[in-house]
């Protein structure tokens, strides 16, 4: 079955160990990948140029090829010990990071005819999450031990900050206008930082700006919108809410009632979101009426990662 | 017999044996290379030569000659040991011996091996193989190795993030509350739009596959559940589509009636332009792989598609007539049998004429037979379910319930219901009494059922029957007796109870306890009316408790037997008991 063209594909993985492609607008499943028997699905991303698939599991990162049919991954890391929790691409598809519980954030050459790594951050505790500033050269990292840093992979330059002690920062965004960046912990709470540079500065400067309670328990994911003007927080809690960054107040809630929401990712008019949650169950939210306009059923666990891709059409 | 005793032939069969049924393989890469008996011969080739001529007598023993002549030597344990020769082996010349102490299944040639099963060994090397084949697809990256720092200066671009993002921002404060995807192409200051969007709005909801439900019933690439792969045809479709199956892999765990869901999922993605009814219009027939649907009842819904075993089935529209047991009205007796259509349409109409008989099942039956013109889907599943009860009442059933033998006797049994016969056995656990022979009675005998009383959760159910005594050997003595105890109770009993039927009123009957101990005989009063053909017949009855639903499962089960077949001793019961209505009736009006 083709699976790209011009379809739009949700990309979802699972406790299942399945990742499945599905048809954005219909909800149907195109394509069931087989991901490594013995993990879960952490993360999923995709190349800019969409043809491939990232996916990092426990002591596994695979890239697949979404265009062909075959099942087998094109690229296979191994050796990888524990859990890697995040992999996102360089925008022109250059390079690819990878966080894991090994303490380490590396960076991955993938223009090179054999991929190798070309540069590593030690964190000193595992690593949760990592994110990739929009200036395509500093990446935010978030670990287990409450630790955010910001790290300037072009210069090696870093930032350490502590924002709450005993509390494990489960993930960190920054928003595409450059302003934001975002860290949401295990408490629940979320905290919010104003970045700035000038010209001849290596590292953006960061300067602590809020502290939201945004739930009552652990917080899985933040994310912001395309347009930069909203933030969505993913947790526990059965809730996925979203706020607007002008003065950072709630502007919707999404309920998945008794289930976990592990991930979210927005349309690129930032009107639509899709959760992911522990129903087995990804959900197409349109913002505006907080319905859920799609439901993508067919994983047998719960949903923990999703990626979506999707394009600005211009008239 | 003879054979077993041939020491050569049993080494042969043992050998083969081992080399036909090891599917690991390795019996046969050890044996078949090695034909030890030739061994053996050419290794001992020079001293058998003396014994040739005494070989014919007797099984001769061969002695080891000089060792050092050999110069294969294989076990040197048995080089003490004598060997054996099967008489004549060593005179055969070489294709002769080939095949004598080998199988002729047994043979190396690729095209031969197709017919013996497979070797683990060869299974685990083609799969090593595609593997490999797999592997050499994928690329691999050591994960822990070397960091190298980019070569290239401007491998690490730092872009300038653009505000512009922050402009549209502003503009689209304006439109933020105007939804742009519900008037696409109207707006001109809309300036973002989504691919997304733009797809949602050009495919309405109803586009949405209806089955989407059943999808997590997808088996595939699910690993660690189990599942099961079944070829489905599609009887809907058309010509060309049908003999192609659609595929479907399942969890082994979910219904029959899930799998119809997943199978008209898969099905609404692969041909949209076939339109599907909800799943409960279709079934799921056994089907040979060419597509021939048989002439079987669908699998059941609520089974777990695991229990069955078949590689191929057909999505069909639920036959009108699902199940059709044959009752032979002619014969009185029931066979469980498939039927043709034509069976079919005169048992379903025979079922139908018996069902407006009764009075409990008045509601929903139409005169029509034809279930083509049934537009009422509600009224057509009644009616389905009342022919299913009639056509499923002569099938053998067991319950479990309690006896009420005399007051306060209480015991477990399990009653037995079948068109021919019904059963009680008392209950095995039951061992405060002496265990009772198990009785059986021919479903002639059976009078009527009843439930005589019903509260919240149980009811007593009671079996009407032909009392064995009932018959003309009786004494007259007893007979008259009873009929004047009978008149006395019964004068008794007149100004108390005002139905005579009613159930409550067991002073009717006379209770006499029988040989069996389990029940009570009663003489139906009045027989004198119809004494021409049964003098003396005579009815006892067994009272059971059970839940209410269980008891009105039973009285509806035998009711439809018993209507069917319609018995003398039937007749004769509920004439007996019109003829003492009648009779109370006119007692009171002596009275009043």
């Amino acid at each position: 079955m083709e699976a790209t063209g011009d379809q739009l594909i949700l990309a979802t993985g699972g406790y299942d160990h399945i990742i499945k492609l599905w048809q954005a607008h219909t909800g149907n499943c195109v394509r069931t990948i087989r991901f490594v028997e013995t993990s879960q699905v952490n993360a999923l991303d995709r190349t800019p140029d969409k043809t491939r698939l990232a996916a990092c599991g426990y002591q596994c990162i695979r890239l697949y090829d979404i265009e062909s049919s075959c099942a087998a991954p094109i690229i296979n890391f191994e050796g990888v010990q524990k859990n890697v929790t995040r992999l996102g691409f360089q925008e022109d598809g250059n390079w690819m990071y990878t966080a894991g519980e090994d303490h380490r954030v590396r960076i991955w050459d993938m223009l090179s005819p054999q991929p190798h790594c070309s540069r590593v951050f030690d964190c000193q505790a595992p690593v949760n999450a990592a994110c990739l500033h929009p200036n395509q050269v500093e990446i935010a990292m978030g670990s287990q031990n409450g630790g955010v840093y910001l790290w300037d992979v072009k210069s090696e330059v870093h930032d350490q900050l502590i924002p709450e002690v005993d509390a494990s920062i489960q993930d960190v965004a920054i928003s595409p206008d450059g302003q934001y960046m975002a860290a949401v912990n295990n408490k629940g709470n979320c905290y919010i930082w104003s970045l700035s540079s000038s010209p001849n500065q290596q590292l953006s400067t960061l300067s602590p700006k809020l502290k939201i309670a945004a739930h009552k328990r652990y917080v899985l994911r933040c994310k912001f919108s395309p347009d930069s003007r909203l933030l969505i927080t993913t947790s526990g809690d059965g809730t996925a809410r979203i706020w607007e960054t002008e003065h950072f107040t709630m502007w919707r809630e999404l309920c998945v009632e008794n289930y976990w929401v592990w991930d979210a990712a927005f349309s690129a008019d930032s009107k639509y979101v899709f959760t992911a949650s522990s129903d087995g169950i990804a959900r197409l939210w349109k913002l505006q009426t907080k319905n859920a306009e799609r439901k993508y059923t067919g994983h047998t666990k719960a949903i923990t990662a999703l990626s979506f891709k999707d394009e600005i059409v211009t008239e | 017999m003879a054979s077993y005793s041939n020491q050569h032939w049993l080494l042969s069969h043992i050998r083969n044996s081992f080399i036909s049924t090891d599917d690991t393989g390795m019996c046969e890469t050890v044996m078949l290379s090695d034909d030890m008996p030739k061994h053996y011969l050419r290794k001992y080739q020079g001293a058998s030569v003396s014994n040739i001529a005494t070989q014919n007598k007797q099984q001769q023993r061969k002695s080891l000659g000089n060792k050092q002549q050999f110069q294969r030597i294989l076990d040197p344990v048995l080089q003490e040991v004598d060997f054996v020769c099967y008489p004549g082996l060593d005179q055969s010349d070489d294709e002769d011996m080939d095949s004598t102490t080998q199988s002729f299944e047994i043979q190396m040639y690729p095209e031969v091996w197709a017919h013996r099963f497979r070797s683990n060994t060869a299974q685990k090397l083609e799969k090593m193989d595609m593997a490999r084949r797999k592997a050499a697809k994928t690329k691999s990256i050591n994960y822990d190795e070397e960091i190298i720092p980019p070569e290239r200066n401007d491998f690490f671009v730092k872009k300038k993030v653009t505000k512009s993002l922050q402009i549209t921002k502003n503009n689209e404060n304006v439109v933020r509350d105007i939804d742009v995807t519900d008037n696409i192409g109207t707006s001109s200051n809309t300036a973002v739009k989504s691919k997304l969007a733009l797809q949602l709005a050009n495919s309405p909801k109803q586009v949405q596959n209806k089955f989407m439900e059943y999808a997590r019933f997808d088996g595939t690439s699910q690993a660690g559940i189990q599942t099961k792969r079944i070829h489905v045809f599609l009887s809907m479709l058309p010509e060309r589509d049908r003999k192609t199956p659609i595929k479907i892999c399942v969890l082994a765990s979910a219904k029959i009636i899930e799998v119809i869901g997943l199978v008209c999922y898969k099905a609404t993605i692969q041909y949209p332009e076939i339109p599907l009814k909800s799943i409960r219009h279709y079934a799921l027939y056994m089907t040979e792989d060419n597509d021939a649907m048989e002439e079987f009842p669908p699998l059941d819904d609520r089974e777990p598609c695991s229990k069955f075993g078949f590689s191929h089935l057909t999505l069909a529209e639920r036959r009108p007539l699902a199940q059709v047991t044959r009752i032979d009205y002619a014969n009185n007796v029931a066979t469980k049998s498939m039927t043709s259509e034509e069976d079919k349409s005169r048992v379903a109409a025979a079922a139908v004429r018996s069902i407006q008989d009764m009075e409990t099942n008045t509601g929903g039956i139409s005169d029509e037979a034809d279930s083509n013109c049934i537009t009422n889907n509600e009224e057509y599943d009644e009616r389905m379910m009342s022919h299913n009860d009639m056509l499923e009442a002569p099938m053998y059933r067991t319950y479990r319930l309690i006896i009420n033998e005399k007051p306060f006797f209480k015991t477990e049994v399990t009653l037995g219901i079948s068109g021919e016969r019904i059963e009680i056995d008392q209950h095995k656990n039951a061992k405060f009494w002496t265990k009772q022979k198990a009785v059986t009675y021919p479903i002639d005998v059976i009078a009527s059922c009843e439930i005589i009383e019903k509260r919240h959760l149980k009811a007593t159910l009671r079996i009407w029957l032909k009392s064995s005594s009932s018959s003309s050997s009786n004494s007259n003595k007893t007979s008259t007796d009873m009929k004047s105890m009978t008149h006395a109770s019964e004068s008794s009993m007149v100004g108390g109870v005002a139905g005579a039927q009613s159930p409550k009123s067991p002073g009717h009957y006379l209770h006499v306890p029988s040989s069996f101990g389990l029940f009570s005989t009663s003489s139906g009063s009045g027989n004198s009316a119809t004494g021409q053909h049964f003098p003396q017949m005579r009815f006892k009855h067994y009272d059971f408790e059970a839940d209410t639903h269980t008891a009105e499962h039973i009285l509806n089960k035998l009711s439809c037997i018993l209507n069917v077949r319609s018995s003398e001793v039937r007749r004769e019961f509920l004439q007996s008991r019109e003829r003492k209505q009648d009779k109370n009736q006119a007692k009171k009006h002596l009275k009043m």
